[in-house]
Parts: C-alpha cells; structure tokens; sequence
C-alpha cells in the first residue's frame, strides 16, 4: 500500500547490502529455567534479501521456531535475548514494545502452526484481517474492510464476500490458515515468517495452502523465512536452506548444496533418516542413534558429536564455527552477507565429500570394525532379536507360500449419531465415519490403511478391536466373528490384538513406572508377578531400552523412548497382529527412523502382522507390503505397495502421492503434479454417487457433461484391474508419477 | 439467537417444577410444624393441635398438600403459588408470607447486586493485573489476599468490620459508617443527597463482608481464565500484527476470557444468596436472610418452602441469563 516503489527491484539479486531486508548477526535466546539458564538459540547470524526465500530446518527443540520469536520480539518477558537482528536496517532486539509494535505486522509478519487455535474465535475472519490493517494505516473501517476482502480473494478464499462475515470456526483448517496469510500480507511487509506454516494440515490441503502463500508473497514481492521440520516442503520452496541443531545454524547454503551435498553429518543423516516416496521399498533407514541434546546440559564441543560417527577428539572438545570450504578443502570464514556461500559448522566438512548417508550411518552393527559408533541400546535390541531368531528358526521358512488371510474385515459400517442439543437428544443426523469397508490381513504382513484426517481409518483400527461397536458389518479374525462376542468373550482374543497408539506422551500413564506399564496387560491376563517382570526385561531389550530404564517413569524418557515403551506393552502377551495408529507421526524425523526400523526388525523376527493406519505415504511406502487408501469412510484404491505407488489409479491417490512434497529440490520443483481443490466435505452428508467427485480433477477437467452423471448418480465399486489392484472409479486410468531412484 | 433464547428459557420449565417438587418434598419430611404445640406442657387440648391442622392442611396427604401448594385448589384462599399466596403461617394468622417476603425481597436484592457488582468488577481487575503480571509482587500479594478472604468466615468477619467501622467513626468524629440495620427507615423523606449518603454509611460495610468470598473465588478465576488466553496464539497473532499491547489485552484477552466467567458467576448467585443469611443475621437488616433464620426458628415450614423456592427461581434465572449471555458473546455457541 505504501511501499509500493521499494519492490520494484524484486527478481533481481544485487550483491550489496541495501537489498538486505533481514540481518540477523549473532542472536543468542535464554530461558531462566529451575534447573539452570537454557540457552535455546546460540549465535545465529543470518541475512535475507529482498524477495528470498530462505528455509530453516531442524527437528524440535534445536531453536528454530524461537529464533523467530526473538526477532519478532514476541518472547515471552523473562527469555534473556542478545546479539542483534535488524529489520531494514533497523534493530529491533531489545526494542521497547511500542516501538517493536509498529515494525511488527507492518513490516516483518509472522505465520503461526496451528491455523485452528491462531483466529480469535469471538470475531469475524474479516474483522481479524481489517484489525491488521488499521493497525498501521489511518483508514476508514470501511477501507479496511474492502482491502480484507481483497486479501481473501488473493489468498484464494472462495465466496469471500460471505467468509469475511464468518467466524473462525466456521471455516476449515486450510481455510483458516489462508486467514493467517491474508493477516501477514495485510501491510504488504518486506518480511514474512512462516513457522511450520501446512504441520497441521493434511498433504492436499497443504499443497494448496503452500500455492496460496506463493501467491501472495509474488504479489507483495516479500521476502520468507520459511520453517519446518519437513525437508520436502523446504526442497519446493525456498532458495536458501539452513540447518538448525542444538540452538545453533550448523549448516547453510543453497537449496541444491544442501541436499545434493551436505557437508555437516547431521544434515546427511537427517536426509538419509527420511522415508521416501521416491525410493524402493526394502532399504533400510538409516537412524541418526541417540536422541537431541537436552539443552541444559549441552555436549561440550559440537552438539551432534556424541551422535555424530565422524566424531573425532577435537569434535568433543571444540565447538565448529560455520564456515565454508574453498576451492584447496580449507575452512575459510565468508561473510555473513555472501548468500551464495555453503558454510557449515563441522571439523571435517571437507571430508564429508560425496558419502552416502547408509555409509556413514549404518543401521546395523556388522561392521563392527568400521567407524560406526553403535548406541549401545540399539546393539541390545539386536541381540535380543537375534537369540528369538535363533530359538524360532520356523518363521522364516514359510515366506515362500501364500500367507494366510488372519483377519478379515466385511462391509463394515460404523455410524455416529448426531443428536439435538435440547432435552429430548432427538438424533438429527449421522456421521457416516466407516461406510461399508473389506479388507483382509494376511500372517506377516503390513496392511496400510491411508487417508487424510476423518477419512475413517482411526474408526476403522477401533472397530477391528471392538473397542467401539460396528453398526454393521462382520470382523472375524482366524475364523472367529469378533462383532459377535460379548466383551467377556473378546477379553482371550485380545491378547493376539493389541494396538499402539499415536501420541507417546498421551498413552502411558505418568504415574506407573515402566515396567509397570509394561506388565500391565500381563497382570490383566493373569500373569504371575514373578513371570510378568522377566518378560519386561526381555521386552525392554526387544524393543532396545535397558532393563533398568524399567523402574523409571514415563516422563525420564524422550518421545521415540516413550513410543518403544508403548510397543513393548503391546507386545506383552504375545500378540499376533499389531495394530499400528500413527505410531511414529509425532517422532522427530531422525528418531523416527529408529521405530520404524525396530517395527520392521520385529515383524520379521516375531512373525507378526501389522495394520498400519497412516497419513504419512513416505512411510507407508517404506513399511507396508499392501495399502488400502480411504477416503469419507471408503476405500477408493487398494493393491500392494509397489503396484499402487508406481501406477496409482484413483484421481484421489495421485493427488494424495503428487501432494506429498519430495526432499529433493529438483524433482520436488520438476515433477508433475494433480492439485485438488477445496475442502473434505462433511461425513455428516457426504456427496451422492462417489465421495470424492466434489474434489476430483478428472471430474472437474477432463470427463464430459454425461460422464460426470455417472459420478453423481452412481456409488462406483472397488474393481479388480488385475493382480489385486482395485480401485473405485468410474474412469480410473493408472498414471505413473513416481521415478524411482535417487538423482 | 432468538430461537436460541427460546429454546433455553423453555428448557427452565422442567428445571422450575422439579425444583418445587425438591422444595416441597425436603420440607415437608424434615420436620413436624407443630412439633412444638404437641410438646407443650401440660398438653393442648386435642382440639387446639386438630384445628392448626386444618389449618396449615396437615390433615391431607403429601400428594394432596403438594397439588394444594402449588395450585390452591380446594384449599381457603391462603395457598397456592399459581394464585400468588404461600400458604399459612405456624407464627400467626396475620403474618402474611407473600407480603413478607415482597417487603424482605428489595432489602435483600440492594445487598445482593451491590455485592455483587463490586466483587465482580474488583475480581476482573485483580485477575487481570494478577495474570498480566504473573509471579511479580503485586500476583503474589493479590493471591494472598484472595486466600485470605477465602478462608475468612463470614461471621467473623462481619464482626471484624463492624469493630473497624465503630472505631473509624470513634476517630473522625462522626458516624460514617452505620453498623446495625438497613437504613431504610432512615432513609425515608431524605433528598437524593440524603439517599446517597445513607445507602453509603448503611451499605458499605455488610457489602464488602458479602462480596469477600465471591470476590476470591472469582479473582482467582479470573486470573487462570486470563493467563490462558494471554498464552493462546490468537493472542499471538495479535502482537505480530503489531496492535499496541492494551489493544490487545482489551480486545483479544479479556475480551475472551470474560466467557467462562459467566458460567461461575451465575453459579455463584446462589453462594451470595446464602451469604445474606449471615451478613444480615451480622448486621441486624430486615432482608430475606432474616426472614429465613425466623422461619427455621419458628418451624414454619410454608416460609421455608417459600424461602427454598425463591432461592431456586433466582439461580434457575441466574443460569439461564449466564446461557444467554454466553450466547451473545461466544459465536460458536449459537451454532453448536
């Protein structure tokens, strides 16, 4: 509005130093804290120039979100902020806050994580934007409120005209965090940052809510400091990457540099610890061992070092400086202004050369002589599976016949009552959350259930253990119909059914110690005390926790510790099918590596099969041997794997693998994409004939006026094209997207 | 909205009737009203007990009694809620209940609102500043006093306050503070001025001893309430828009935080409205309070009901004004 003539220049990349827009030098975060001062940010100095895009990575708790927060000054009174960050020249650490707050919003705009909670939920979507704007303009309301809808329509808010009258909670979670971009865009600021801007959103909204955000930053020529944890969203988006652990920035440098060659171990683990959707099944993550440094005690040296397998004396004695290599191998020191240096903050980033990540960070302890340095925790867990191996030589053997279906799932219905709010309770409605469901699972297998949030697949996992009831629809498993069982009856059979959950904080009483929740659902199915502490041992060592970690309490341990508890719970009795709800989607990418290759370790070892229930395809890729994907409550695709990922076709599928953002910055900005739009519709009156022609791109492009009504009218079936691979379309059509092999 | 008025004030009804069905059945089992005449030495003649039977319909059935109360039929023109009357008194003929309690009634309620008026604004503003200022001296102070008032019995510090009024009034002079009565028979052919005045000296010291409880409870509500929300991200989202700090405490803060506030106060009525029992017993006024203390005293258990069925109409009402409010200041509840 009024700096239109500054952003002019935008596209161009001058050298100097006029077109710095953000200059952060030396910025350290303290915390008081009970235990000591935590310093959670420590010397981090970067620039940002004029319509940039600069990425910050790190997994939680290495500073990322708070270096944010201290430029935007929004750290709460007591964190103890140094060093300097300058917003168009001007500082603004230390800045008092009336002064911060005009530079806040007008110049510099910030985009939170959860669009859900970021809305005040007591005014209109379009008073909340109009508040942003005359916060720094003298203009009428009426203005405002005209400018606000622009903003809407820039965001790509559908009928803004009625939206802006809305209340937040009105509007959908994309919707509302296109809400937070309007705010941000409100002043036309020079800076915007995004903190884990699509974390909460499902993939295809977040592929929109990402276009949105490129869409307003070309129309503001903005620069962005984009952060999160997901290295595929950072490889689409940005042109600058920084790497952030333990408080510090340890590796920065362009996009391509980055990712194709890293020259801190940590950045090469954290890449070589990701599933990937463009890659085979079959290779085995490689894990980063050991957890985050905790910050109150920080190694002394470099943070990564006691998890590092390059570390060296020197690294746990010296802390590194970024810095960059030259031509000759030397670490030399560039300025912070030379955006186009690769700097990292390692001893020997020379050395790091073109080495793969499976080289350095091998998951297995074979080569025992070689530089790997094994957590011992994970050499337990080991051993432990190679004594079962060895006492249970009859599991391997029949890999080679037709598994046997073990559970099978018919037409299952499950339908939520809605009822009125008066006295009466009358039932006005229903949810229809699982809407006519089959599946079978065969011995050993991994069967992967995938869809977005309030797709079913929770419901689905929940009903199959008839922790709720069906409303219709048959569950049996080896022969036995499960609907039909009194819960005195089921209480035997779930022993072979157990369930881990998704949030590892959430699942395990805080008030048992370990092996107390371990014990359990032994002590529940009659295990003598005596017995039952025997097995935890063993199974703390299965799942590669030491047995003295059991008379802790769950609180001792971190999130991918607290997961294994939970895996080893259920896999007190013995079970023979696991089913799996999200079991590593709240795990910091480098941790959950580790469970996903424990899960795969056991299920080899232990013979048991797997119902895998995700939002996650990268990991469902990697683990499972058969998806089933769902949509409002029905299954749209099902197949194996390899099949499905390779020649998905249901519009749906290929929309879901072409969202999921690639860590690969040439792919990722290259490859074809199928962009659906708007919104999963309601449950509570999903659409006629298919459920997905609301959203579908075949439906809206390519097929013909009589096509369609054969979407609108008629529910299509899931049908066979071949060698087990269904779908329900009408007008499937297999579609490759997927090349698979790492450039 | 409108339905959504509707609708909750109809939901009161079902609440009301079964509210008297509770008063009248608690009343009438705990105890005989003329316990004390069967008693009396040497015994009444039996046709003195027969004919305050009759009178205060003792000789018919609970059913029956309760149908009677309720609706007068068949009864002598003294009972019957639906008609406006209460039922006899065991005090005497002539003491008229309905009149009674309609003198009593605006005594009371000028306590009741007083009090609660200041103990609702002071506890926003200690709650505010306690929240704005957390773990600083003025929060802990704040929660000391808060404690402090809570943990106060009302008797005692009744009393506390009318020693302290006395020995102000000892040191100035004059007779600022009034510490027995209500002031209301004073009060009469005074000027505007002279009102003024009189509601101060009469009414200050017995408000601050009703208020002191609800005003705890209330501060301490509010300041949990208040910190949540300060902590929210939309309080977040605000600072980075780059409103001025009290732009943002007024309209995002405690603006919200104010919700769930309604819900207690409105459940805090029916503390206050015990609370006159003792504050008035305290202070010597001729309110409601009283009214209740002589009833019990008096076994007069149509005065009782009476009493009970007044306090359940105002904290019905009370809910039912806090559901509306809600309403009006939280969106998402009209839609739910």
């Amino acid at each position: 509005m009024t700096t239109t003539d500054q952003k002019s220049n935008e596209g161009t990349t001058p050298r100097g130093t006029d077109d710095v827009v953000l200059e952060v030098r030396d910025l350290s975060v303290t915390f008081p804290s009970d235990d000591g001062p935590l310093p959670a940010v420590r010397e981090v100095s970067y620039v940002l120039r004029r319509g940039e895009a600069l990425g910050i990575v790190g997994e939680s708790g290495s500073g990322k979100s708070v270096t944010s927060m201290a430029i935007m000054g929004l750290l709460p009174k007591n964190a103890r902020v140094e060093g300097s960050a300058r917003v168009l020249g001007q500082e603004v650490v230390g800045l008092r806050d009336e002064k911060i707050s005009r530079i806040r919003g007008n110049r510099i705009a910030m985009i939170f994580q959860d669009p859900l909670t970021s809305l005040n939920p007591v005014y209109t979507v379009g008073y909340q934007i109009a508040e942003a704007v005359l916060a720094h303009h003298k203009v009428g309301k009426k203005a405002a409120m005209d400018r606000a809808l622009d903003l809407l329509k820039l965001v790509g808010i559908p009928h803004p005209e009625q939206r802006i009258k809305q209340y937040p909670h009105e509007l959908s979670g994309g919707m509302r965090q296109r809400v937070v971009i309007a705010i941000a865009m409100a002043n036309e600021p020079d800076v915007i940052i995004a903190d884990e801007p699509t974390t909460a959103l499902d993939v295809t909204v977040q592929a929109q809510v990402l276009e949105a955000l490129e869409a307003a930053r070309k129309e503001t020529g903005a620069a962005l400091v984009l952060i999160t944890h997901d290295l595929g969203v950072v490889a689409g988006h940005v042109d600058r990457v920084g790497v952030m652990y333990g408080g510090r920035m340890v590796e920065m440098g362009p996009v391509e540099d980055v990712f194709y060659r890293p020259r801190m171990p940590y950045a090469l683990g954290l890449l070589g610890s990701l599933p990937r959707l463009d890659e085979d099944r079959g290779e085995r993550l490689t894990p980063i061992l050991g957890t985050p440094p905790s910050l109150l005690a920080l190694p002394t040296g470099c943070a990564f070092s006691p998890r590092c397998p390059m570390a060296r004396d020197v690294c746990h004695e010296k802390e590194p400086r970024l810095l960059a290599t030259d031509e000759n191998g030397e670490r030399v020191r560039v300025p912070v202004e030379d955006t186009s240096a690769h700097t990292a903050a390692c001893h020997f980033s020379d050395q790091l050369g073109e080495t793969a990540p499976e080289d350095l960070f091998r998951a297995t302890s074979v080569q025992a002589d070689t530089v790997v340095k094994l957590d011992a925790a994970e050499e337990r867990a080991e051993e432990a599976l190679d004594e079962i191996s060895d006492s249970d030589t009859g599991s391997t053997e029949e890999s080679g016949r037709e598994r046997e279906t073990i559970l099978t799932v018919k037409d299952l219905v499950k339908n939520f009552p809605i009822r009125s709010k008066g006295l009466l309770k009358r039932k006005v409605g229903e949810v229809q959350a699982v809407s006519g469901i089959s599946l079978d699972l065969r011995e050993k297998e991994t069967l992967a259930l995938v869809g977005e949030s309030g797709c079913g697949k929770s419901t689905t996992a929940r009903l199959i253990l008839q922790l709720i009831k069906q409303t219709s629809g048959e569950v049996s498993y080896m022969g036995q119909p499960l609907h039909t069982l009194s819960p005195r009856q089921m209480r035997p059979l779930r022993r072979d059914l157990q369930l881990v959950f998704q949030d590892p904080f959430a699942s395990l009483d805080p008030r048992m110690t370990v092996s107390d929740i371990i014990a359990e659902p032994m002590r529940i199915h009659g295990r003598s005390n005596s017995d039952a502490k025997g097995r935890v041992k063993e199974l703390l060592d299965l799942v590669g926790l030491s047995s003295e970690h059991g008379s802790r309490y769950p609180h001792e341990f971190s999130g991918g510790q607290r997961q294994r508890i939970g895996i080893a719970r259920a896999l007190a009795l013995n079970p023979k099918v696991l089913l799996l709800d999200e079991p590593v989607s709240a795990l910091d990418v480098s941790i959950q590596a580790g469970v996903i290759n424990l899960l795969e370790d056991l299920q080899e070892e232990l013979g048991l099969s797997y119902m895998f229930v995700s939002h996650d395809l990268s990991v469902v890729k990697h683990i499972a041997d058969r998806v089933a994907v769902m949509y409002l409550g029905k299954i749209v695709e099902t197949g194996t794997t390899e099949e499905l990922f390779r020649a998905p076709s249901h519009p749906y599928t290929q929309a879901l693998i072409s969202a999921i953002p690639l860590p690969d910055p040439v792919k990722e900005r290259t490859r074809e994409r199928i962009v659906v739009t708007g919104d999963v519709p309601s449950p509570a009156d999903p659409p006629s004939g298919c459920r997905f022609r609301t959203r579908c791109p075949k439906f809206a492009d390519e097929l013909s006026e009589s096509e369609r009504t054969k979407c609108v009218e008629e529910p299509p079936e899931l049908i066979d094209r071949g060698s087990g691979h269904r779908d329900a379309c009408h007008y499937s059509k297999v579609m490759e997207l997927l090349s698979a092999s790492r450039s | 909205m409108l339905v959504y008025t509707v609708r909750r004030v109809l939901g009161t009804i079902p609440v009301l009737i079964l509210a008297s069905v509770l008063t009248f059945v608690l009343i009438d089992v705990s105890g005989d009203p003329l316990s004390e005449l069967r008693m009396q030495q040497p015994p009444p003649d039996p046709s003195v007990i027969e004919l305050q039977e009759e009178r205060l319909y003792l000789d018919r059935s609970m059913p029956e009694r309760y149908w009677l109360w309720v609706t007068g039929i068949g009864g002598n023109g003294d009972i019957g809620l639906l008609q406006g009357e209460f039922g006899p008194s065991t005090q005497s003929n002539s003491y008229d209940i309905g009149a009674q309690i309609a003198e009593r009634l605006g005594v009371t309620l000028r306590l009741v609102g007083a009090a609660m008026l200041l103990a609702l604004g002071l506890a926003i503003l200690a709650g505010v500043v306690s929240a704005m200022r957390q773990y600083s001296k003025i929060d802990y102070t704040l929660t000391f006093i808060g404690f402090l008032a809570l943990s106060m019995p009302v008797f005692w510090f009744g009393g506390i306050m009318q020693q302290a009024g006395v020995t102000f009034n000892d040191l100035v002079g004059t007779q600022v503070f009034a510490t027995i009565g209500d002031g209301l028979y004073q009060a009469q052919g005074e000027d505007l001025w002279g009102r003024i005045t009189n509601a101060f000296a009469y009414m200050t010291l017995p408000t601050i001893v009703l208020m002191l409880t609800s005003f705890a409870s209330w501060s301490r509500y509010q300041r949990t309430s208040m910190l949540e929300v300060l902590n929210s991200d939309y309080v977040r989202l605000a600072r980075a828009k780059g409103l001025p700090n009290r732009v943002v405490v007024r309209r995002h803060a405690l603006r919200t935080a104010l919700i769930p506030l309604t819900t207690v106060v409105a459940v805090g009525i029916a503390g206050v409205v015990d609370g006159t029992v003792l504050t008035e017993q305290v202070f010597q006024w001729r309110g409601l309070g009283e009214f209740f203390v002589t009833a019990v005293n008096e076994n007069d258990s149509y005065a009782l009901m009476a009493w009970l069925l007044l306090s359940g109409v105002v904290v019905i009402l009370a809910n039912l004004v806090a559901d509306i409010l809600y309403g009006v200041l939280d969106p998402r509840i009209r839609y739910e």
